[in-house]
């Protein structure tokens, strides 16, 4: 009698051992098998029960279910570590092997730095405009006020398209500010727009010039604008550009569209890596009376102020990059980079 | 234009550092984009004390001296043998660099072995210094000369000077000029101008009046409005002396002889360029007496310049002449026939003014450019002819001698009327934001040399002074023409920095553009997001280049060569050129797209407009260690399926790929893009092999070329929403086998042609030829997407309906169901 209850916990070990023992998954279902399946052992053990005195059996019968639960959980718990052996890769990952990519591409950095212009422009309520590139002398030069002998019309610096027939002879615009006109000349004051394009010079390239490039401008005319007003539109547009600690100064100079006429010189981190206190970055002035006349706003109403600026120049003062013609390879470790 | 602050001083006081100077000038208009010291003469050169001298050891005419410089005593090997123990002498130390004899270059002093004895430096003769020809010895110094102290100090000379690089913008040809720059500072800071005293010597009885000498006749007084001639005989020509020499070469021009100098310092000094004529080869007229004709060139006339240059003239070129032959390309260059020599000894000075546009025109037809046409085509002042030639006269009387005769020649048609320009005080402070008394303004004006000649005798406004007042322009200031110009003149006085920046105000712009430019951005978002680089090419392009693209194309009139002589008539040249350029570089697998306008002809003016193009070559997966299809190149499909996202994204439906037929210069296999079937968007395909390798292309390159203004205007930007299914679809698979010329267009258009109830979508999932295909044949499965908005269907409605379109397929395409 007590013999079987003696039997139950060294079979308990035993069953223990074997279900550890089981190295895969179909030797731990044999190991059940023996211990708690049909015919197992822990089975016939308790087929053996009836066999009890009534006073014995209960507490055999508790013994028993427990070790049955302890085995059972164990089974359990093998089997999910069988399982989970099972499905180990037969090669790991190496995670530092490289991923498979998927490429992005990248805007251009002209595009960029455009955006990043447009965004401080409309910011203020500019909206953009643009015009066409293949114009006449009278847009580019005459309503700008140019002289008529002045070398920028030159065949020597200007693209001039060769003539067909009878039409005014056509070129390429050496600037942004034919825009201006186009605009003006359509709508009526109060204007307030940002105008960027490409635009066109005769020069060989080099690493400073390329016979396109890209200009962006700005034109604002509206009853009582001042001087002032056009130092605070771009010591904003700038800050907001290059940083809250760039500085900005004014130089009298001469543009034939504009009186007065300013450059925009600025001092940033940036300048002073390149070693210079400051760098010229801009043209602008308030709008030459004569081209408010010619465009028919009365300069007696109507004030303005534009200013304009290459965006290739920005972009490699911004970045660092020390030759313009790589914006026209498309060099993808170039494009990749920004 | 440069000037040096020691020239610039014998006009203007100023107090400040020379780059206090600098930032002045940069700051009122004239920017200095150089700024450089000159070295000082005998620099590194001190007084020096001889303390021993003894017999070198191993050479019988050298001697080794102990010499003291001032700070402590240095060895010094040395070859002269006029001097003893307790001389003082000037003393080289190691580092600096000696001018050294003319025609030689300078020389710098190192420490060294003189035959195997050290020598710290270097004793100098008079010559070595440039002080005298001597140079037999030492150059001895007096013995109450101060040990230690500059030879340059000693010597009583100027420290070094500093030399300033400005740019002058062109409409003020006034400050090509060092009086031009001195006034600019004294009107900044407030001082007074101090121009050169010229007195000229009094008429003397005997001497000839310049009238008697020679007669100056102005045939083209639109040309020339102003010529005035002087005559000094017996000049001696000759080298100039030292310190015209040194202000010219500090300004980078070279000394020629005392008269050419002295024009060309005057005309840096004053603006005023001048010529000097060997009066004796200037022919006489019919009176006998030397004739300046200023007069156009005649049809078919050359003129041989000074520097050998032989000229057709175009009929509008202005000449100075006499009554057989041209002299000179007026305010160009002088004429060769008539120049200074070594036997001028009488010297005819012309100072004149010259019509800007006729200067300009001469200059850039013949193609020459000189220091001369530089001014006059910006414009010389008329006011100063007479008194630059004075001045002119002055210096050659000094430097080369000979008598004046009296008087002079001003041949001064119509004089040219001073400008006077209104001005109004209270739109000084509308325009520059600021508030100036009008007495402020006035004095600003006065500064720069403005009179104020008339004001209006009421004020406008009790608190105001009267105005407007009328202003008078000197004859200098050729750039001031009207209100606004004078209102700048304030601001560059006042300071331009010290006006204050208002924050922006006002007025919302538009432009119809506005939103355009934001469809473009969005456009390079989804482009960029299908994995592709953003491309930015050159609009000139090569003709050959070009002309696979478009027959009609815009050429330049005068192009910078042959490879940019046309505006490109499409983007794919462009970025075929980037391709190359990515392979060239190893860079093999090549991604990008371009938005950018394209050039062509139209009916009266070449058209613009916008187009996106896109261009693939090389591996169609980034590099990956492993994977079967490793390998694989881009090809037709891959680039459909991105226009097809793309388009599909950017709100285009309906899009037709047809084929295209006709025989193509650029493509291998072609198809145009039609919306609806009707509307051309532009087309795509595989770059012809013949012009891949014109490229240097090895793979496969897929082009697509888009009408992005079309697409824009055609899309559907607008999305409103569907209801997410609330059951279920039932999916059928059918496989078929179909003639190779069978396309999937007719077999869509075959199912559709069946109105299948419920069908929902299909989708192509294989295409198949092999072994188990007959030949000509191919393998197609399709899946069929059925479903009910409402209910969800059963499999007898969805059989019923499925074997009915199969049935269809098979008879008219026709085709054989596969198992």
């Amino acid at each position: 009698m007590s013999s079987l209850l003696n039997d139950i916990e060294p079979l308990k070990q035993a069953a223990l051992a074997d279900l550890k023992a089981a190295s895969d998954l179909g030797a731990l279902e044999q190991a059940k098998g023996t211990w708690v399946g049909p015919h197992g052992k822990l089975t016939a053990l308790m087929k053996q029960l009836g066999s009890l005195s009534k006073e014995e059996r209960p507490a055999a019968g508790k013994a028993i279910n427990a070790v049955k639960a302890d085995l059972e959980s164990a089974l359990a718990q093998r089997r999910a570590e069988l399982e989970l052996k099972a499905a180990q890769p037969q090669h790991p990952v190496d995670f530092t092997l490289p991923g498979r990519r998927r490429t992005l591409g990248k805007l251009h950095p002209l595009t960029q730095v455009t955006d990043d212009i447009v965004r401080s422009f409309r910011k203020l309520g500019f909206a953009v405009a643009d015009g066409p590139e293949i114009e006449d002398d009278y847009h580019c030069f005459d309503a700008l006020n140019t002289p008529a002998d002045h070398p920028a019309r030159d065949t020597q610096d200007t693209f001039y398209l060769q003539p067909a027939g009878s039409a005014d002879p056509l070129l390429l615009r050496t600037h942004t500010s034919s825009v201006q006109i186009r605009v003006m000349e359509k709508q009526p004051p109060p204007i307030r727009i940002v105008v960027p394009g490409r635009v066109y010079r005769r020069d060989n390239a080099d690493a400073t010039h390329n016979p396109t490039f890209h200009q962006i401008e700005g034109l604002y005319v509206d009853r009582d604008v001042t001087v002032g007003d056009l130092k605070g539109t771009v010591e904003f547009v700038f800050k907001d550009l290059l940083g809250s600690d760039v500085r900005i100064r004014f130089r009298p100079h001469y543009f034939s569209y504009t009186e007065p006429s300013f450059e925009i010189d600025f001092s940033s981190p940036l300048t002073r890596k390149m070693g210079k206190d400051w760098l010229e970055i801009a043209g602008c002035g308030m709008v030459h009376p004569q081209v408010f006349e010619t465009v028919g706003y009365d300069p007696e109403t109507w004030t303005g102020w534009a200013f304009g600026f290459g965006i290739e120049r920005i972009a490699m003062i911004r970045y660092g990059i020390n030759d313009i013609r790589l914006f026209y390879e498309n060099d993808l470790r170039f494009l990749s980079q920004f | 234009m440069k000037v040096t602050l020691n020239w610039l001083k014998q006009y203007v006081d100023f107090n400040g550092s020379p780059e206090d100077l600098a930032d002045r000038l940069t700051m009122l208009g004239p920017e200095v984009e150089e700024i450089r010291k000159l070295a000082g003469d005998f620099e590194g050169v001190v007084v020096a004390q001889v303390i021993t001298r003894d017999r070198h050891p191993n050479a019988d005419k050298l001697s080794v001296c102990r010499v003291h410089d001032g700070q402590g005593e240095r060895q010094i090997v040395c070859g002269a043998q006029n001097f003893q123990a307790g001389d003082k002498i000037p003393l080289v130390l190691p580092g600096a660099t000696l001018p050294g004899p003319p025609g030689e270059k300078p020389f710098t002093i190192k420490v060294g072995k003189i035959r195997g004895v050290e020598s710290h430096g270097m004793m100098c003769s008079g010559r070595e210094l440039g002080l005298s020809e001597d140079h037999a010895g030492l150059y001895l110094l007096p013995p109450d000369a101060v040990i230690g102290q500059p030879l340059a100090e000693h010597l009583g000379r100027v420290a070094g000077d500093v030399l300033y690089d400005l740019e002058i913008t062109p409409n003020r040809p006034d400050l090509n000029s060092v009086i031009g720059i001195a006034r600019e500072v004294a009107a900044q800071s407030g001082g007074q101008i101090r121009l050169p005293q010229v007195t000229l010597p009094a008429a003397a009885p005997g001497l000839p009046r310049a009238a008697d000498l020679v007669e100056v006749r102005i045939d083209a007084p639109d040309l020339c409005p102003r010529y005035t001639a002087r005559v000094i005989c017996g000049v001696k020509v000759g080298p100039s002396p030292a310190w015209l020499k040194s202000a010219l070469e500090k300004v980078g021009l070279r000394s020629i002889n005392n008269v050419v100098d002295v024009t060309n310092y005057v005309m840096l000094e004053t603006g005023q360029p001048l010529h000097a004529f060997d009066y004796r080869l200037i022919a006489r007229n019919a009176a006998g007496k030397p004739t300046i004709v200023v007069r156009r060139a005649q049809p078919g006339e050359a003129f041989t310049t000074l520097d050998g240059q032989s000229h057709q003239l175009a009929p509008d070129t202005l000449l100075i002449a006499d009554e057989e032959k041209g002299i000179a390309l007026a305010g160009v260059m002088g004429g060769l026939n008539s120049e200074i020599n070594d036997r001028t000894e009488d010297v005819l000075i012309e100072s004149a003014y010259f019509a800007p546009t006729g200067i300009r025109r001469t200059s850039k037809t013949l193609g020459l450019r000189t220091d001369a046409s530089y001014r006059f085509e910006r414009g010389a002042d008329p006011g100063n002819t007479d008194w630059a030639s004075q001045r002119c006269v002055q210096l050659l009387l000094e430097t080369g001698g000979g008598q004046l005769a009296d008087g002079v020649v001003d041949a001064y048609p119509e004089p040219i009327p001073t400008r006077r320009i209104t001005l109004r005080h209270h739109q000084v402070n509308a325009l520059l934001g600021i508030v100036l008394e009008p007495a402020q303004v006035e004095y600003y004006l006065s500064q720069l040399g403005l009179r104020i000649v008339g004001r209006k005798a009421t004020p406008v406004d009790a608190n105001l002074a009267p105005e407007p007042v009328t202003v008078q322009i000197p004859t200098f200031r050729v750039d001031l023409k009207r209100e606004t110009d004078l209102i700048e003149e304030v601001a560059r006085l006042y300071g331009v920095d010290k006006i204050p920046a208002t924050p922006p105000r006002g007025a919302i712009g538009s432009h119809p553009f506005d939103a355009v430019f934001d469809q473009h951005a969005e456009v390079r978002r989804l482009l960029v997001g299908l994995g592709l680089h953003e491309a930015q090419g050159q609009t000139l392009v090569s003709e050959a280049a070009a002309r696979p693209f478009s027959p009609n194309l815009v050429p330049l009139q005068k192009p910078l060569s042959s490879d940019m002589n046309v505006l490109r008539p499409s983007l794919l040249p462009g970025l075929l050129d980037s391709l190359r350029h990515n392979l060239n570089r190893k860079n093999e697998r090549v991604a990008l797209f371009e938005i950018g306008r394209v050039f062509l002809p139209g009916q009266t003016q070449p058209a613009e407009s916008l187009r996106l193009a896109i261009a693939l070559t090389g591996p169609r997966q980034p590099e990956f260690w492993a994977g079967d299809d490793r390998e694989a190149r881009f090809d037709a499909y891959d680039l459909k399926g991105l226009l097809e996202e793309f388009l599909e994204k950017l709100g285009l439906r309906g899009v037709a790929w047809v084929r295209s037929q006709e025989v193509s210069s650029v493509f291998l296999e072609s198809a145009s893009l039609a919306l609806g079937g009707k509307v051309p968007l532009g087309q795509f395909g595989q770059l012809l092999p013949a012009l891949a390798r014109q490229y240097d292309l090895r793979d496969p390159v897929l082009l697509a070329e888009l009408d992005l203004n079309q697409l824009l205007v055609r899309r559907t930007a607008t999305r409103t929403f569907k209801p997410l299914p609330a059951f279920p679809s039932i999916r059928r698979d059918l496989a078929m086998i179909v003639g190779e010329t069978v396309t999937h267009d007719a077999v869509l258009e075959t199912i559709r042609s069946a109105k299948p109830q419920y069908l929902e979508r299909i989708d192509l999932f294989d295409v198949f030829r092999g072994k188990t295909v007959p030949a000509g044949h191919k393998s197609v499965a399709y899946a069929f997407t059925y479903r009910h908005a409402e209910r969800t269907l059963t499999d007898a409605e969805v059989n019923a309906t499925h074997e009915r379109v199969a049935g269809q397929l098979v008879a008219n395409l026709p085709a054989q169901v596969r198992g």
